[in-house]
């Protein structure tokens, strides 16, 4: 479309926009409202409300602004200016009204309904509709989240298509015709999309209400705030609303930025864990049990143990920025050690050098307009799925889209998918880079002619399964190189970029300068002062420290290593033998036995700062209410703990961590280096089977909790997918049980049965209710694995 | 009755050429033959200069909507013929396609090397059982003959034509619902523009054009433009097949020139008003073209006569009411029917065909109060023209032309509280006020053939 600006009247009033600019829109930056109601910014104009009608000079007949594109020297009338206009829209509206229940009073929609406001506005205050009205039985639950009230429906088609356009789960739709059309579902379908919510948000009228806020507050009871979802490092702009200090709703705001309109179902319905009864609001510390005391107490106490003593650290993925950089700080100035991690799987190499070094290498605005984009190890629907939205825009924009991963993703209808067995990304990325030069017919050849020919326009997007393998991120981002194409190594959860970039890192400083390389370590030196130079341990190396009784004190901020990291039985090592054990966060959990000290942090919603997202774009956190309790943001405690150790960090507020930060974290050059096989030597064929693991978008994480509907709508039961060769060759059957045996322990999950899953991986989510697949696990989240038909487990075998 | 040149239905009652070798014997494919000896552009400026116009009920010229056919899009073209015929009144195509099946199809080849098309589509009403076999039947037999297939005739052209048959919705004949139905989406209008000749089928350009139309197409390239030309009118040239049915003596399909008196139709061809009664009311093109009246006899019919008379040729399909005809009933017969095949994509259409039809039924049945007039009146000009698409507007054409014509017979009515014609109305307590059907909710799931079937 042509894009040449075009000047045209509207009310009298001269504008120039782009061309094919929809008239509607172009009212808007006049200010000029015109009422609407299947109109989306986001979805394709529709047409179906016909409430937006608006005069034309030269035109016999009223048109909807939401379908007419300008034109040079159009003009525009429009209800301001218009009585013919503003008696259609009236008539419009009565029409709109005749069957409608007029159930304001109890509509959760009330007070925030377009059909209600425009009524309220414009519409003539008595109906002359005597006939009876459209019943419908209701509400009709679509899923455990999503309600349906036909009798409100005004028909707009907004949520279907929604579900065509966007989300392309098409689980809902319009039936039958006339006055008798109603949105409906297929019987004995669930309305079962992670992105199911969006359709409750952009729906103009109370029919689509949903679950947990039913009855729950009317709009001038709440206060709102503006944040940014901390589920994962999607970063999407949301709003948060409190009644009387607890959070009831969360919704999406526009931002064409990053989430355009739209957010997945966990950042819009799992808001309720810090509110839970397990929630620890204050400090504790043991004595005879664990007991409550002031923080100032507990940080005097664990000072004692760090003083002189051997600290090692591990942290989750909720850190804000500015929680990183003070603990970075704290880790290396004042406790002098570099064992601290933030990573649940190793990486290392260029690739994580560059994503802690250089932000933005690839925006979700760029994803939209390439041309064709390689996605590896990554399943964006269930780890970034704001990004996974991004990218079915863009096939539908014509991008070609092609997925390299163990598993089948959502984005099967749109894209190519390459299973390759988990650890072989490598191979395959070679391949591909060879079909460069060498041509062929095969996946491969279509993948490296599609890049080459985008060059600029492409896009390879890695993922977290490439972690498993010391070198398949830095091939995937050799390839991109070779065809000029963007690379990004996509983080998944929210403190993942934001803490790489700070350096909680046992090799990497902030801004990816490493510990080991004098003169980068020197540039930290010059802010902070003496940092050790040895590089420290991972995550793993700390756990084996910590289990060798090497480390005095165990810090643990925002983790749980018997649930998050891939070796429980290496953990309860760990935990038994560390000297002291502090644990930071919301609630202690399991680990409770284990903990010293227990340090209380404010949850997500209860606090001010920033994180960063997988492009490397910071957002803006925004406290909705105080922290609950004693609860304070980690970065307080960080400093607080300096303060008790006799250190000033310098770091007393957010903008003066920020201010310190910014010139070490500014876009830094990266060496080039070869990335060839290097000391790592090249990988190997793994021949036997392997199991292999990811969390899927709704498990039972710990931010999850609380959220009983989203999980009765969205959690899956554990089980095993399985290629149907290998379930063949094994006598398992769709459906049945089998066993599934690792060197480190074994489980009997249902099978699944399919072509949905590279031959010779078994998949088994992350952490599914009943099955702590982390037990499974030696160290990695792929594992051999060993698989054999079961009988249907006993009961509580199942849990 | 009366002479004049019958072209499309000039073998009508001979049933020889409804195979293959009569249809040819008769002539049949001559026309494709010659097409396929010109260029495409030719053949549709052969078509352009015959001043050929849509008989589906717009007018739309034949000709210039092939030419705006691109041919630099990379993408394929396609003709779809519609054969959806469901306008009440109108039922030439059914006979169309029942007594020469091969001339719809030879028409169709032609529109398809017209544009370089290798894939045309027949959308066939899902109640034609009847005529769909037939088509299959010569369908088969097109294929047999090498008309359709790899070698059209023994040429380069490739053609292959696939017979669709609907599922029963009028809508489905407006001809953007008729490509989202045939692409297997629910049968509702797109937004034009795009136009389907620029991206219609698969957001290809697309041909669509009514069985009428297509049938006169072999004809004009066997005999020319100009013969084409030197019958009807001078804008709106060549015959029309009008549908006559009611109160008639002898109802059926004419075949007549454009341009003909609508007395001449009536009462040479269809011989009278039945039983002699004097005429009320007539639709000149289906039930959508606001009504005429006796006044009217002499209209004339083509596109502009009609138009200037305040009406519309449409399908020309023309239905007759007699002095003992209710208007009230007769109008709200016509709005029931497009409440009933409202697609319900926008409001107006939605739920005004809903609130009229629900006004109607109280009237006739002897409750309705002098407020429903105004009423009714107001509401004509909020539906019409403000529909999503010209369905609508075919649903205000009888209240605007029923209230126009006979609003005392919409006043006694009221006043009697009863209808004056059948006598049952609450005055004399006979009917029922009545009850709107509550839209049922039926099990979501596949519909079993026999309830479709009736
Ligand atoms: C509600 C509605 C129903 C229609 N039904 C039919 C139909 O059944 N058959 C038909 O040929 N055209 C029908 N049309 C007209 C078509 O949209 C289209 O104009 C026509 O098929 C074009 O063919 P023509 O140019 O040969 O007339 C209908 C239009 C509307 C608005
Ligand atoms: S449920 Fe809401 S969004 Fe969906 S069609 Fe009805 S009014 Fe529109
Ligand atoms: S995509 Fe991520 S950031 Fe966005 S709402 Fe979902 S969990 Fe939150
Ligand atoms: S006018 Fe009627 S048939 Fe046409 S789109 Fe609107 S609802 Fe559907
Ligand atoms: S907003 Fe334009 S028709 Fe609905």
């Amino acid at each position: 479309m042509s894009r040449e600006p075009v000047t045209l009247t509207i009310d009298g009033r001269e504008i120039t926009v782009p061309a094919g600019t929809l008239v509607i829109r172009a009212a808007e930056r006049l200010g000029i409202e015109i009422p609407r109601f299947c109109d989306h910014p986001f979805l394709a104009p529709a047409g179906a409300c016909r409430q937006c009608y608006v005069e034309i000079e030269g035109q016999a007949k009223l048109v909807t602004s939401c379908t007419t594109r300008v034109a040079p020297d159009m003009a525009v009338r429009t209800q301001v200016t218009s009585e013919l206009v503003r008696r259609a829209q009236a008539a419009n509206l009565e029409f709109l009204l005749l069957n409608h229940p007029l159930d304001c009073p109890v509509c959760d929609r009330g007070g925030e309904c377009p059909l209600q406001d425009q009524a309220l506005a414009f519409g003539p205050g008595e109906s002359r509709y005597i006939e009876p009205k459209r019943t419908y039985r209701k509400p009709i639950p679509l899923s455990p989240l999503v309600n349906l009230d036909r009798e409100r429906c005004v028909l707009c088609a907004r949520c279907t298509r929604f579900c065509d356009e966007i989300s392309g789960d098409r689980f809902i739709e319009l039936y039958d015709r006339g006055a008798g059309e109603r949105v409906s579902i297929a019987a004995g379908e669930d309305f079962r999309s992670p992105f199911s919510g969006n359709t409750i948000q952009i729906c103009p009228v109370g029919a689509l209400t949903a679950t947990p806020y039913r009855f729950v507050a009317r709009p001038f009871d709440l206060s709102s705030t503006d944040s940014t979802c901390a589920h994962c490092a999607a970063g999407c702009a949301i709003r948060v609303d409190v009644r009387r200090g607890k959070v009831v709703r969360v919704l999406a705001r526009d931002d064409v930025e990053v989430n355009d309109a739209w957010i997945c179902d966990k950042g819009r319905f799992a808001f309720a864990a810090p509110d839970r009864p397990e929630r620890v609001t204050t400090p504790l510390v043991r004595a005879r049990g664990l007991e409550p005391a002031s923080f100032q107490e507990v940080l005097g106490e664990i000072a004692a143990r760090c003083r002189g003593g051997r600290v090692g650290i591990l942290v989750g993925g909720r850190l804000a920025d500015e929680d990183a950089y003070a603990l970075s700080k704290l880790a290396r100035t004042v406790l002098g050690t570099n064992d601290l991690d933030h990573r649940r799987a190793f990486h290392g190499g260029r690739a994580e050098l560059l994503a802690a070094a250089r932000p933005m290498s690839v925006t979700y605005r760029d994803v939209e307009e390439a041309a064709a984009i390689l996605v590896v190890g990554l399943d964006a629907e269930q780890e970034l799925p704001i990004l996974h939205l991004r990218i079915r825009k863009a096939a539908r924009r014509g991008a070609r889209v092609f997925v390299l991963h163990a598993r089948r993703t959502r984005l099967h209808d749109l894209g190519e998918h390459l299973l390759v067995r988990p650890g072989h990304e490598a191979f395959a990325l070679e391949r591909i880079r060879e079909a460069l030069a060498a041509g062929g017919d095969g996946p491969e050849a279509r993948i490296a002619a599609a890049l080459a020919e985008a060059g600029e326009r492409a896009v390879v997007l890695a993922g977290p399964r490439l972690a498993e393998h010391p070198l398949a991120a830095d091939v995937a981002l050799g390839l991109a190189e070779r065809v000029g194409a963007r690379f990004a190594l996509c983080a998944r959860r929210a403190g993942d970029r934001g803490a790489l970039r700070a350096g909680v890192h046992p090799t990497l400083l902030p801004g990816g300068r490493r510990v080991t390389d004098d003169v980068e370590r020197g540039q930290v030196e010059a802010v902070w002062g003496p940092i050790p130079a040895e590089p420290g341990r991972d995550a793993m190396g700390i756990l084996r420290a910590a289990a060798g009784r090497e480390l005095d004190v165990l810090y643990l901020v925002g983790v749980d290593p018997l649930r998050d990291l891939p070796d429980p039985a290496l953990a309860r090592r760990a935990l038994a033998n560390a000297g002291y054990t502090v644990i930071q966060g919301l609630e202690l959990g399991e680990l409770e036995p284990y903990a010293d000290a227990f340090l209380p942090a404010a949850a997500a919603a209860e606090r001010d700062g920033r994180v960063t997202t997988w492009e490397g774009r910071p957002r803006p956190l925004r406290a909705a209410r105080a922290p609950l309790g004693l609860s304070r943001p980690d970065w307080e405690i960080f400093v607080g703990l300096a303060e008790a150790l006799g250190a000033d960090l310098g770091l007393g507020s957010l903008e003066a961590i920020r201010a310190e930060a910014e010139p070490l974290l500014a876009p830094r050059e990266v060496p080039v280096r070869s990335s060839a096989w290097g000391a790592a030597g090249p990988p190997q064929w793994i021949e036997e089977r392997v199991l292999f693991t990811y969390p899927l978008l709704v498990d039972e994480g710990r931010l999850l909790e609380g959220a009983t509907e989203l999980k009765a709508a969205l959690e899956e039961e554990p089980f095993a997918e399985i290629h149907r060769e290998d379930a063949e060759a094994l006598g398992v059957a769709d459906g049945g049980w089998v066993r599934v045996r690792t060197s480190a322990g074994d489980a009997v999950v249902r099978a699944r049965v399919g072509e949905t899953v590279a031959p010779g991986a078994v998949f088994v989510p992350f952490n599914q209710p009943g099955l702590p697949v982390a037990e499974l696990l030696a160290g990695r989240f792929t594992v051999g694995v060993h698989l054999e038909p079961a009988a249907e487990p006993a009961a509580e075998e199942v849990a | 009755m009366s002479d004049g040149p019958r072209i499309i239905t000039a073998h009508w009652g001979d049933e020889r050429v409804i195979p293959y070798e009569g249809y040819v014997r008769v002539g049949g494919y001559e026309g494709l033959r010659r097409a396929l000896a010109m260029s495409p552009e030719e053949v549709i400026a052969e078509v352009k200069a015959s001043g050929l116009r849509g008989r589906g009920g717009a007018g739309f010229p034949t000709g210039v909507k092939w030419s705006f056919v691109p041919q630099d899009t990379g993408k394929p073209t396609y003709v779809v013929c519609n054969f959806d015929e469901s306008e009440p009144g109108t039922f030439n195509n059914r006979e169309l396609v029942e007594r020469e099946p091969h001339q719809v199809l030879e028409g169709i080849a032609i529109a398809a090397y017209a544009i370089r098309s290798n894939l045309a589509f027949i959308y066939c009403r899902g109640e034609f059982l009847w005529p769909g076999s037939v088509l299959r039947r010569a369908l088969e037999e097109a294929y047999e003959h090498g008309v359709l297939g790899e070698r059209v005739l023994g040429t380069d052209h490739r053609l292959d034509v696939v017979l669709h048959r609907g599922a029963g919705a009028y809508i489905c004949g407006e001809e953007t619902a008729l490509l989202s139905s045939l692409e297997g989406y629910r049968g509702q209008p797109r937004q034009r523009p795009p136009f389907p000749a620029i991206e219609g089928l698969y957001a290809s350009p697309t041909v669509i054009n009514n069985v009428e139309t297509l049938c006169f197409v072999p004809h004009i390239l066997r005999n020319g433009a100009s013969w084409f030309t030197s019958i009807g009118t001078e804008r709106s040239p060549g015959t029309k097949v009008f549908s006559i049915s009611g109160k008639v003596e002898r109802p059926g399909n004419y075949e007549l020139p454009m341009g003909t008196p609508f007395r001449v139709l009536l009462e040479e061809h269809a011989g009278g008003v039945l039983g002699g009664r004097a005429l009320k009311a007539w639709t000149p093109g289906g039930s959508s073209t606001p009504m005429l009246t006796a006044e009217h006899l002499d209209v004339a019919l083509d596109f502009e006569s009609v138009q200037q008379a305040g009406s519309m040729l449409g399908t020309g399909a023309v239905m007759v009411m007699d002095e003992t005809d209710c208007m009230v009933e007769a109008v709200r017969r016509m709005v029931r029917f497009y409440a009933h095949e409202s697609c319900g994509k926008c409001t107006p259409c939605r739920e005004g065909t809903w609130w009229v039809s629900r006004v109607l039924d109280r009237i006739e049945a002897g409750y309705g109060r002098p407020e429903d007039l105004p009423l009714l009146e107001d509401l004509v000009p909020n539906l019409l023209f403000r529909g999503f698409c010209p369905l609508l507007d075919g649903a205000v054409s009888p209240v605007a032309s029923g209230l126009r014509h006979f609003r005392e017979e919409f006043e006694r009515h009221i006043e009697e509280r009863r209808c004056p014609f059948t006598g049952r109305g609450s005055a004399t307590g006979v009917a029922e006020p009545p009850a709107p059907p509550a839209p049922q909710e039926p099990a979501p799931g596949p519909v079993p053939l026999s309830e479709v079937l009736g």
